[in-house]
């Protein structure tokens, strides 16, 4: 079948294969898409997002938390919070699904190549930039320091933390994690706690050479952003991921503006710099 | 460019060579007298001199509501039928340029295959007309992406082929069509100053007319509905008793509060946000259609707008100030 017939608004068929929580509204789903699909989804640059369908309920946007498998199978992160993650969250294990795209821009992997990148993920911001540091981890040789800097709101919802943690151990990333509230035991605090900035003001690292990668709620961009500059990370290099309701994902349903630019083809990666003369973008 | 004349009297003869080419479709009133654009049977029921049509021809290569695709076990799939042959006639150049815009908008990348499947059956017979108050596009005249266009004159219309289809539609009328006339196409009437690309920023100026539309406007959305060039759509899913199910795009409106959502917040919550969102798409464009305003001068959102916001005034004010 040749790609370029196919209308853009028909789903490729996926399979439920199986599910983890995360937790209580958090999972990790793996579908396999049907082979068709795969010369598509295996373009796929980490950071952009695919067009999820469950059938009988809708679509949403939804960015990869890792690379496509040697098998095309694909893991997705994803909360319920709406009609379409709801029904998501419902599907058991061989539920057909649809998948559209990859779509979007991604993260400018070439560009960062030779650098020390920097990801900072807030909740379930972690998600994206999960693909992001795999990408990175395979290609360790590729670039320069890696550091996870990872808040949540409290132990218990702080996601992929063995995984994190058995990635750090290995020595390739740097891995910093921090929540906003932590139960205490005995009146003794179980981690450190404290926002993303607390842990970035302490952080000594190359700003002048270093990418930075931030994805997770709208009010964590605005001081990280002023916090990294501050730092010295160069506006160009800091990636913000966003996000909005894309509907189509090929930027006519227009539900997606950014200023003039739209989130699902302009971005949903945009350099801090470019969002700094559209007030309206965080 | 071949033009022929076709005298008033033998335009319901030109009528029925149209029909050749699909169902006849023009500008009609309906029994609530709204002018809409609908079937035409009989040739009394056409309006050739007429102010606007309260809902732009863009119903037709975008339904309100259309069947995106179709699910059923396991798999969605895309609806089968083709649409229908429809001429469309007399139609006015600001309705012309707004299909012209929506032809960049759906036939470029990515082809959207309903609009296209739609749009390579339409044929489109354009007429020239006198503008009132509420227009302002710069030239009622131009005779623009259409197959034919007829130019107003004192007897009739001066005809033009501007596709093969409108050749074809010169030839089927062959024998309606005088060599030559010796009257020449009524001047146009200027009826404003055409309509310019905006500067951006003029959405966040402090210009007290911003937060006197905002205060006043009720978000019913109005403007957009009957708009020729607003195209935003609403994706949703509906399922059946049977198991099966639709995807339906419809329209939707950057107007309305939920247009800006996303889980846990709102980009656009206040109805200052909203409008201006609407002057940045419509007056400035998004990627890729960036500088490029699509509002064609029609006058429907200043005529249909139930507390008569007119954002030209904002336009006029923002270019006094500049030049003062």
């Amino acid at each position: 079948m040749s790609e370029r017939v196919r209308d853009m608004h028909l789903p490729f068929t996926a399979r439920l294969l199986e599910r983890t929580e995360l937790t209580e509204d958090t999972a990790l789903f793996r579908i396999a898409p049907e082979e068709a699909a795969l010369p598509q989804l295996s373009r796929f640059v980490p950071g952009q997002f695919v067009q999820i369908s469950v059938p009988g309920a809708g679509e949403v946007p939804i960015s990869p938390a890792d690379l496509p498998g040697g098998d095309g199978t694909l893991e997705l992160c994803v909360r319920r919070v709406g009609h379409v993650t709801e029904l998501l969250h419902q599907q058991l294990p061989g539920a057909p699904l649809g998948i559209r795209g990859p779509f979007g821009n991604g993260f400018p992997l070439k560009e960062m190549a030779g650098h020390p990148v920097l990801l900072l993920a807030g909740g379930l911001g972690i998600a994206p930039l999960r693909s992001l540091l795999m990408h990175l981890l395979r290609h360790r040789d590729r670039f320069g320091e890696i550091t996870l800097m990872y808040g949540a709101r409290q132990p218990r919802v702080m996601l992929f933390r063995e995984e994190l943690a058995a990635l750090a151990a290995r020595g390739e990333m740097r891995l910093y994690l921090t929540v906003d509230f932590a139960p205490e035991t005995n009146g003794i605090q179980s981690c450190a706690v404290g926002l993303l900035p607390d842990l970035l003001k302490g952080f000594r690292f190359d700003a002048a050479a270093t990418y930075a990668a931030v994805c997770g709620p709208p009010p964590l961009y605005r001081c990280l952003i002023a916090d990294l500059e501050q730092a010295g990370v160069a506006s160009g290099r800091i990636m913000l991921s966003l996000e909005r309701r894309m509907r189509c994902g090929v930027g006519r349903c227009c539900h997606c503006g950014i200023g003039q630019k739209l989130c699902c083809v302009d971005g949903p990666v945009f350099r801090a710099g470019e969002l700094k003369a559209i007030p309206e973008a965080l | 460019m071949e033009k022929s004349f076709l005298e008033a009297t033998r335009l319901n003869g030109f009528l029925e060579k149209l029909r050749l080419f699909g169902a006849l479709h023009g500008p009609t009133v309906t029994d609530a007298g709204v002018t809409t654009f609908a079937p035409v049977t009989d040739p009394a029921q056409l309006l050739t001199d007429y102010r606007r049509t309260q809902i732009p021809p863009k119903k037709y290569l975008l339904p309100f509501r259309e069947q995106l695709l179709s699910y059923r076990d396991g798999r969605y799939a895309e609806p089968a039928e083709a649409p229908p042959a429809i001429v469309l006639f007399a139609l006015h150049p600001c309705d012309l340029a707004g299909i012209a815009y929506l032809d960049r908008v759906f036939l470029g990348d990515n082809t959207d295959p309903g609009y296209a499947a739609r749009r390579a059956r339409l044929t489109l017979v354009g007429i020239s007309c006198e503008p009132d108050d509420f227009c302002f596009c710069s030239a009622p005249d131009a005779a623009a992406n259409c197959d034919a266009f007829l130019a107003t004159t004192k007897n009739g219309y001066l005809f033009s082929a501007l596709t093969a289809r409108g050749e074809e539609i010169a030839a089927a009328a062959a024998d309606l069509l005088s060599a030559s006339d010796v009257s020449q196409p009524a001047a146009a009437l200027q009826s404003g100053t055409g309509v310019a690309p905006q500067d951006p920023e003029l959405r966040f100026s402090d210009n007290p007319l911003w937060q006197k539309f905002a205060d006043t406007c009720v978000s019913c959305g109005a403007c957009s509905v009957c708009c020729p060039t607003c195209y935003c759509f609403d994706v949703r899913e509906y399922p059946a008793l049977d198991g099966g199910g639709v995807r339906i795009r419809e329209w939707d409106n950057c107007l309305f509060a939920t247009h800006g959502e996303v889980a846990g917040a709102n980009f656009r919550p206040t109805r200052l946000d909203r409008l201006r969102y609407r002057f940045l798409h419509k007056y400035c464009g998004f990627t890729p259609l960036q500088g490029i305003t699509s509002c064609v001068g029609c006058g429907r959102c200043k005529a249909v707008c139930p507390v008569g916001i007119d954002l030209r005034e904002l336009f006029c004010a923002a270019g006094g100030e500049m030049s003062s």
